[in-house]
């Protein structure tokens, strides 16, 4: 076989691959199957955290994301959103990327709507600030020197969600939302130094970098990626988008895992045949 | 169905078309994504971080002190000059000496000293022989001093089994992140888009 017949056969066999994952996925979203969702610890840990919370306490959701991993994030966003709202807790918002302003923005209006709370009144969004070492440490100084204005350009201080909240001594805990390592930040600038309780709200990839964090309990819990935002619906009670796709994600992870196998016995026939 | 969700849709195609071959289409958008996020970040920034902690304090309310961190910005785009390139070490000098001096101690408590009490353990339980195993080993496994033979190569060994299995957590995390993407796009093409499911 020529080089050229042997990279068109790799091309194909790879077309192959997509097409199979494709359907791996389609299908069981169109033909729902509902294999059996159970809870983890670290989730259940989230869930607790925030149900333990006294109505009137203050939460921040930190927006760290950006568009590209918004399946991932939506989701625990919204799920996270509604336990707070539900509980009555004030909450309070702001985005260290650039891009997670609006998401941030769009998100607490959605769920906040959904609960019929009021802008200023049971939420706010303060809006985005780069350079987040800053960020977080002047949080702990005083809330209205690292955000004078809301997202809309309104004076902070004359909401009066804001009321006697000004540093992360008024704060019960403060929730990320993350593509990268930003919950890493949160934990060595407001953690350790002013004692706030980080929450990471991460993508699954992130979720092996937050795991010694869990161990050491330097954060309250952690709800990574879909599976993740899945479990916390499911302890809401509400199964939504998230939990919807667990049936997708698993056909997908067997799919994958019979290619690794067939891939293998593949190579193991071929090296015997020469 | 809005005209916005279709967009995003065609433009999601035009994206998972590159899986077929390099294609127009996949150029147009992926180039548009580009466009859209730099100038997105640039208008955010000016419109959240430069006018209300430069241009407004400054011209609008006189406060004269918010020109000192101003210059030492605009300093920075001297890099441009090759004549007068090394003045942008000046602000430069100042961020690394000050990220440095905040960084420092912060990662020194919430990543060393907090680690290292939670790996001191008391060795009557499975676990905590296991996580006490895996750091002397992958410690063992990256120290050069010595050649790794006998009891040292020996530990170095069960460190590299310990990393491997980390690597091989970390990548099945990865994969499931990426497979969530896709359940998220399929969700939004067949669910908002055609409305096949719920």
């Amino acid at each position: 076989m020529s080089v050229n017949e042997t990279l068109q056969k790799r091309q194909h066999i790879r077309r192959i691959v997509f097409i199979l994952m494709a359907l791996s996925v389609i299908l069981p979203l169109i033909f729902k199957i509902g294999l059996p969702l159970k809870t983890t610890k670290e989730v259940r840990d989230v869930f607790e955290f925030i149900d333990s919370l006294p109505e009137g306490s203050a939460v921040v959701f930190s927006f760290d994301h950006d568009t590209a991993t918004l399946p991932e994030m939506i989701p625990l966003a919204e799920a996270l959103l509604r336990h707070s709202f539900r509980k009555n807790l004030r909450v309070l918002g702001l985005a260290l990327l650039a891009e997670g302003a609006a998401i941030g923005d769009d998100n607490f209006r959605r769920i906040g709507n959904e609960f019929g709370k009021v802008y200023g009144e049971d939420y706010i969004f303060w809006g985005f600030r780069p350079q987040v070492t800053v960020a977080m440490l002047g949080l702990g100084e005083d809330i209205s020197r690292v955000f004078p204005s809301d997202y809309y350009g309104k004076d902070v201080q004359s909401y009066p969600v804001m009321e006697g909240i000004d540093s992360y001594d008024d704060i019960a805990g403060v929730i990320s939302i993350a593509d990268g390592d930003m919950p890493v930040h949160w934990i060595n600038y407001a953690q350790a130094r002013y004692g706030v309780n980080v929450i990471p709200a991460v993508t699954a990839v992130m979720a092996t970098t937050m795991y010694p964090f869990l161990q050491s309990g330097q954060i309250a819990g952690l709800a990574a990626g879909l599976r993740g935002a899945a479990e916390y619906e499911m302890l809401l009670g509400k199964p939504g988008r998230a939990a919807r796709g667990m049936d997708a994600q698993s056909s997908a992870h067997l799919l994958i895992i019979g290619l690794i196998i067939a891939g293998n016995v593949l190579m193991i026939i071929e090296r015997r045949r020469k | 169905m809005d005209i916005g969700t279709t967009v995003a849709a065609i433009l999601t195609l035009a994206i998972y078309s590159f899986l077929y071959r390099d294609n127009p289409f996949y150029k147009v958008a992926e180039h548009l994504l580009l466009g859209v996020s730099v100038g997105y970040f640039l208008v955010t920034t000016i419109v959240t971080t430069i006018m209300p902690k430069l241009f407004i304090p400054v011209f609008a309310n006189g406060e004269l002190s918010y020109l000192v961190p101003g210059i030492l910005g605009a300093l920075m785009f001297l890099r441009f000059s090759r004549k007068l390139s090394p003045y942008s070490r000046i602000p430069l000098a100042l961020i690394i000496g000050v990220g440095s001096g905040v960084a420092i101690p912060a990662y020194m408590q919430a990543q060393l000293i907090a680690q290292l009490k939670t790996t001191m353990l008391p060795l009557d339980d499975i676990s905590n022989i296991i996580i006490i195993a895996a750091v002397v080993s992958v410690l063992m496994y990256f120290y050069f001093s010595r050649e790794h033979k006998g009891l040292t190569g020996a530990g170095a060994k069960a460190g590299m089994y310990f990393l491997m299995v980390f690597f091989g957590s970390t990548f099945g995390y990865t994969v499931m992140a990426r497979v969530s993407l896709l359940i998220g796009r399929m969700q939004f093409l067949l669910g908002d888009w055609l409305g096949i499911i719920k």
